[in-house]
């Protein structure tokens, strides 16, 4: 317990980490998720295979192999990358395809007529899913969304094997230092802790996404069941 | 940087090697996680007190919390409890527990998918709790969670390779060893890529295939 309260400054430092990478991912994602996911509900069939390709790659792949490769591999063709911005790529072309497959069935979930009715008012393509299209999807995709969050946020911990000092690392650290100054392995203290740290913040998002899903319930919007599993890891 | 085929060939054997790792320790754990799966989602159903809800409490924190973690706790944290496990013995105790909280789920969606009209007749027929469960439940339910329960035993495969991370040496472990040791990346990279994505998309395809089968019976 003492070795947890002299070590609170580094924790933080972890947390703070995680929970940026978690955020600085979350946006990539989206921007990502909203391009691809809407140029996937166009006519022209070569755009829906092109990301339906880039989506199944990302999805099949380990992440932690497209980590790897992007740390690894990018001194390889001449552009070297810190940790930090390696995971951040890794995790939110990762995080991209898990988005465009939840935008994409966020804008199929809007009913027909709706697209229909607003081409009979003369409203072009662009407009249609900027005023009709996007605003209702929005709704329905919350509670995947959540969950996609709250994945990204348990990914991040991949930063911990390439050197990012985020929770994960922070934890192993103390240990380290631990084991070496004071002769003691506190191994399953710490990581008892970090991993308590993680429930409570992932089973909050948790909680926060079936909260969403009962809610939008109520309001009668069908919530999109695309909801990233932590299976699709 | 050449590809250079000649590199591939001689370190081929490694690369085998690590993908039987690699197969060995996901079919291990696709075995023991359904097991789990199945006697765990029983006790949720049958509502067994105190087990029921240690099993909810299992789920959920295995959901909860990043696989590496669980990893690392289980490796560097449980020796200093005095509980020493073989490496191999560690990484497949940890997918085992991260699949068989999923395959929990996934049976007792099957479960509740059963139509109410039968769990009513097998009572009627004076069938106890158990007897319900090994006779009618689980064959249902294990039909209508097969695809749910086969892409969790993909992810098993995908997540196997978090297993590098404490040093076995698995296809992503060799892989990247390679890559550390001889500052080639391409040869590596490539195999992986094509390594997991094989094995992958085949896999999900078989779903894909054993789905639209099942669900012949209700199709017209």
């Amino acid at each position: 317990m003492n070795l947890i309260i002299e070590n609170l400054p580094l924790l933080w430092i972890g947390l703070k980490a995680t929970l940026s990478l978690a955020l600085v991912t979350l946006l990539a994602s989206s921007a990502i998720g909203v391009v691809l996911g809407s140029l996937a509900t166009l006519k022209p069939k070569p755009l829906r295979v092109a990301v339906a390709l880039y989506v199944e790659t990302f999805r099949d792949i380990p992440l932690i192999v497209t980590i790897f490769t992007i740390f690894f591999g990018a001194p390889f063709v001449g552009v070297p990358l810190e940790p930090f911005p390696a995971v951040a790529l890794g995790l939110s072309l990762w995080g991209g395809a898990n988005a465009s497959e939840i935008v994409r069935a966020g804008i199929t979930s809007v009913p027909a007529g709706q697209t229909e009715a607003a081409r009979a008012l003369g409203l072009h393509t662009a407009k249609i899913y900027l005023l009709i299209l996007w605003p209702q999807a929005t709704r329905a995709v919350l509670p995947a969304y959540t969950g996609l969050l709250a994945l990204l946020f348990q990914s991040t911990s991949l930063g911990a094997l390439v050197g990012v000092t985020e929770f994960l690392k922070a934890g192993g650290l103390i240990i380290e230092r631990s084991t070496v100054m004071l002769g003691v392995n506190p191994s399953f203290q710490i990581y008892g802790v970090v991993l308590a740290v993680y429930f409570v913040i992932s089973s909050g998002l948790s909680l926060l996404s079936r909260w969403l899903e009962r809610r939008l319930a109520k309001g009668g919007t069908r919530a999109v069941v695309a909801a990233p599993d932590a299976a699709s890891l | 940087m050449e590809f250079d085929l000649a590199y591939l060939v001689r370190w081929l054997p490694a690369l085998l090697r690590g993908l039987s790792l690699t197969v060995q320790a996901s079919a291990l754990a696709v075995l023991f996680s359904i097991v789990i799966g199945l006697v765990g989602a029983s006790i949720r159903v049958a509502k067994v007190p105190v087990l029921s809800h240690i099993i909810a409490a299992y789920v959920e924190l295995i959901r909860n919390t990043p696989i590496l973690v669980q990893l690392f706790f289980i490796f560097f944290g449980l020796p200093t409890l005095g509980l020493t496990l073989s490496l191999f013995a560690s990484g497949v105790l940890c997918l085992t527990l991260w699949a068989g909280a999923f395959q929990i789920e996934n049976v007792r969606g099957g479960l509740a998918a059963i139509a109410p009209g039968l769990k009513e007749a097998a009572r009627a027929l004076g069938l106890t709790q158990a007897q319900y469960l090994r006779l009618v439940g689980l064959p249902l339910a294990i039909r209508v969670g097969l695809p749910s329960m086969l892409n969790t035993c993909v992810s098993v495969i995908k997540n196997s390779a978090y297993l590098s991370a404490i040093g076995i040496q698995e296809l992503t472990g060799v892989a990247f060893d390679r890559i550390a040791s001889d500052f080639r990346a391409f040869e590596m990279l490539a195999v992986l890529l094509v390594g997991y994505l094989s094995v992958v998309l085949s896999l999900s395809f078989a779903v894909r295939l054993l789905e639209h089968r099942l669900q012949a019976p209700f199709r017209r």
